[in-house]
């Protein structure tokens, strides 16, 4: 089952090497959809469908932490997984975010076969997204 | 003043091993070729415990080189072009990310800036790669210099 993937990240270099490592993770992928801060990623998911979300923390105009606190303010928004693709490596703050329902992070740089097997804990096996 | 130079030396050729496949060593000012191209320094700066700034200059040329490794598309590809200063920022993301933990451990947090570029000439590039504190390395025979700049409480 492919799933929808929305890339939030002000680096399109990073955007690209997440999509490009999706790829060599053979991530089973239908749409991807780019953010380049979380302003942009809630109108992303208020318009289309999406499974994962993966996203940086530290953007300009909205930041990671911002965009998830909205994301659970809303009903719907708020079922959608979210991973956390950092360069910090704060335990502080990584316990922070998953207290605040982030459901993985990721510190970069990154293999395909973390991100892979982060995708597969995330979503309990690809065969379970919803789209 | 704390000298970081092995830090910052040993995080920068891990890191971009990893994230683009292209392996440095770490050599005296001295060693460094010129780059007739000029250089692009990226810099950034981070609050927390410690506070202060890592800069990143490197050889113009070797932007596209990165971002074409990172991308994994060749050099003189249109996308590389347009992307080669991003993808140095974002590999002086990931420098700042690990030397802050090698600094300061895994319990502290740090709030960090967007990183910025700036041209820099020759003459800008030898005062800023002879420092004591400043890492200096060849990355594919392109010149590369580190610095750390910390507050005065954080040295």
């Amino acid at each position: 089952m492919a799933l929808n993937i929305l890339v939030v990240d002000d680096s399109e270099t990073v955007r690209d090497i997440i999509a490009k490592t999706l790829m060599m993770a053979q991530v089973p992928v239908g749409e991807l959809y780019n953010a380049a801060n979380g302003k942009e990623a809630l109108e992303v998911l208020g318009e289309k469908w999406v499974d994962l979300v993966f996203s940086d923390i530290n953007m300009p105009v909205m930041g990671g932490m911002e965009m998830i606190e909205h994301m659970h303010a809303n009903d719907l928004m708020k079922t959608i997984p979210v991973v956390v693709v950092s360069t910090e490596g704060s335990a502080t703050r990584i316990e922070d975010l998953k207290a605040k329902g982030v459901r993985a992070y990721i510190r970069k740089p990154f293999t395909p076969e973390l991100m892979r097997n982060v995708v597969d804990e995330v979503l309990g096996g690809f065969d379970n997204a919803e789209s | 003043m704390q000298n970081h130079k092995a830090l910052l030396s040993t995080v920068f050729r891990e890191v971009i091993e990893a994230l683009a496949f292209m392996f440095s060593e770490e050599v005296d000012a001295e060693e460094l070729p010129a780059s007739p191209e000029g250089y692009l320094r990226a810099s950034m700066s981070f609050e927390g415990a410690p506070c202060g700034g890592l800069d990143l200059a490197v050889s113009r040329n070797m932007c596209p080189e990165l971002a074409g490794n990172i991308l994994g598309v060749e050099p003189e590809d249109e996308r590389v072009m347009q992307k080669a200063e991003d993808a140095l920022k974002e590999l002086l993301n990931m420098v700042c990310g690990h030397v802050l933990t090698g600094l300061a451990g895994e319990e502290p947090v740090f709030d960090l800036t967007v990183p910025t570029i700036q041209s820099l000439g020759a003459a800008e590039f030898a005062a800023m790669s002879r420092r004591e504190d400043v890492a200096t390395l060849l990355v594919d025979d392109y010149p590369v210099a580190l610095a750390l700049n910390l507050s005065v409480e954080g040295q």
